[in-house]
């Protein structure tokens, strides 16, 4: 056992900071998965509508305009921002070796933030949204879902101060600037549209900055910190090039931010905003090598375990469709591919590709290492694992390719000025049932998941399971000695 | 609308120079030394590098020897 004295002259261990860790990140990590639950539901409604209008088409709080923002938005901030503050609290508490602080508060902010999300989908679903794409829940709801993250970036810094550590691991550098990045990226947005500082074109410049960052500043790194931690764990090797990894880190930093307005190809904006953005996303072709390489380098000669580890899968996943998603985005912001795939459904299956395909199985990835470790349980099911993998790698492989390839035929026809749009609706029509049944694949997938982290919050599983991914001899005595607690 | 202006810029400015401060910071600590040190700081003697951490229940390979053994 690795343990050494803290600040305070205490002995803080490995099991320790897991402990500490347990109830703060289940909330968490619990709160994600019932939104991801509902973000699907809503998605395959908004689905459902698109190839049959009249789907619930007489009840005006599930009128596509309002049940589509609440698909994203709880995507975003319900199962996003959730499931990357459990990862947060978490990856930083072992990184640093210490407790996680003030439990109780982080707690009640996880709380007070489920809340803001859940008032903030209610008054979307009223009518109330504010129009602002990724910002649609009223202005009202949004001190709910930003205090709390005070809490948690409050908590990470102190984690850090107090780390036992003196290396600062790759993963910690993503995270902390995470926690820098994201409540500038909210506030300066929320000033710049739903606060009316600005107007017009320059709001869509914001908005869009906005939009893209979230995914890019606040998804993508707490993505990436999981996979360099996760992979070179697992499989018990160092990452591949730690100097390409912290080149990485900084040229993501950099080129990043400037990518936004890519999104805007084709608006009344003057060329050298949208210049910046396409510039700054070809940039982003350094990063994404870089991580690239570091990912599937440490991964060359270990790709058996893929066929043993649960993590293992969900994080390779997640980062071999970061390099493609990337690669994919960065392509897609050049004038001659938007001239084709803008406004068209080839950029909804990117999106789904980068969030279902990265972002989301790197999250579960690091809920199938942390929770037995966290909780002292072990996972009820293998084959429950094994349905949400597949799921997951198929509903979401099915979604991107039928959205992509409707999209530049659509793109295409589109273009054509012989081509009544009557005919190009009715072409897309298959491939929006298509969706729909990813869609289902995906949330039998999310089932599969719930019924599985349900059972392994539930101390009395303990008795009937085998903890295989608790690989040490003191993790095992350790469940053993909990065993006997409980049968006394 | 110039307070909301005042506080975008400042915001932005900390955010700026705190990452450009980090910067600083981590060359002058010695952050980017010694990075072979750095990418195994991940392990310890619980979790050692070369031990495969991760398996499906009830398929480990200690698992079974420790169930054999109990």
């Amino acid at each position: 056992m690795s343990a050494t004295s803290d600040s305070r002259g205490e002995v803080v261990s490995r099991i320790e900071v897991d402990r500490s860790a347990e109830w703060v990140v289940t909330v968490y990590w619990a709160s994600a998965l019932l939104w991801l639950t509902v973000a699907t539901l809503a998605g395959l409604i908004s689905s459902i509508k698109l190839h049959s209008p009249g789907f619930l088409g007489n009840i005006e709080w599930l009128t596509f305009g309002r049940i589509r923002p609440v698909h994203w938005d709880t995507a975003v901030y319900g199962f996003g921002g959730t499931a990357a503050s459990g990862t947060l609290l978490w990856l930083q508490a072992r990184l640093c070796q210490t407790r996680i602080p003030f439990p109780t508060l982080l707690i009640a902010g996880g709380v007070v933030f489920n809340v803001g999300i859940l008032l903030g989908s209610i008054g979307v679903l009223m009518g109330k949204s504010t129009g602002v794409e990724t910002l649609e829940f009223p202005l009202w709801a949004m001190p709910l879902l930003v205090i709390p993250y005070v809490f948690i970036v409050i908590a990470n810094f102190k984690m850090y101060f107090n780390r036992r550590n003196a290396h600062t691991y790759v993963s910690q550098w993503y995270l902390m600037a995470v926690t820098i990045w994201f409540p500038v990226l909210v506030l300066s947005a929320e000033a710049c549209t739903n606060l009316g500082a600005v107007d017009g074109v320059a709001q869509a410049i914001a908005n869009w900055w906005y939009g893209h960052n979230v995914v890019g500043l606040f998804a993508t790194p707490t993505g990436i910190a999981a996979a360099y931690y996760l992979i070179p764990k697992v499989i018990g090797k160092p990452v591949h090039s730690y100097h390409l990894s912290l080149l990485g880190f900084w040229s993501n930093a950099i080129f990043y931010n400037w990518a936004g307005t890519h999104h805007l190809t084709g608006g009344p904006l003057p060329a050298w905003t949208i210049t910046i953005g396409v510039v700054g996303s070809m940039m982003m072709f350094i990063p994404v090598i870089t991580i690239g390489i570091n990912h599937h380098m440490t991964m060359v000669g270990s790709f058996h375990h893929l066929k043993t580890s649960p993590t293992l899968r969900f994080a390779v996943m997640g980062s071999m469709v970061y390099t493609l998603s990337s690669f994919q985005g960065a392509l897609e912001s050049l004038r001659s591919h938007q001239e084709i795939t803008h406004f068209t459904h080839y950029t909804i299956g990117h999106v789904h590709f980068g969030m279902y395909g990265f972002f989301a199985p790197l999250m579960f990835a690091m809920m199938y290492y942390a929770m037995p470790r966290l909780t002292g349980n072990e996972w009820i099911s293998a084959r429950l694992i094994r349905i949400h993998f597949w799921c997951t790698l198929g509903g979401m492989l099915l979604y991107t390719l039928a959205m992509c390839y409707a999209g530049i035929r659509q793109g295409l026809m589109m273009n054509d000025p012989t081509v009544p749009f009557l005919n190009i609706v009715k072409f897309t029509i298959p491939y929006l049932w298509i969706r729909t049944a990813a869609g289902l694949i995906l949330l039998a997938g999310t089932v599969a998941f719930l019924i599985n982290f349900w059972r392994i919050v539930q101390p009395h599983r303990l008795r009937f399971v085998t903890p295989t991914l608790m690989t040490t001899e003191r993790d095992y005595d350790m469940l053993l000695k909990k065993e006997k607690e409980l049968s006394q | 609308m110039f307070f909301v202006f005042v506080f975008i810029w400042t915001f932005a400015m900390i955010a700026g120079i705190t990452m450009v401060w980090l910067l600083g910071w981590a060359i002058k600590n010695g952050e980017f030394q010694n990075l072979r040190a750095g990418a195994r700081s991940i392990f310890d003697e619980e979790e050692p590098e070369g031990r495969v951490t991760d398996y499906f229940p009830g398929e480990g390979p200690l698992m079974r020897q420790l169930e054999a053994r109990r």
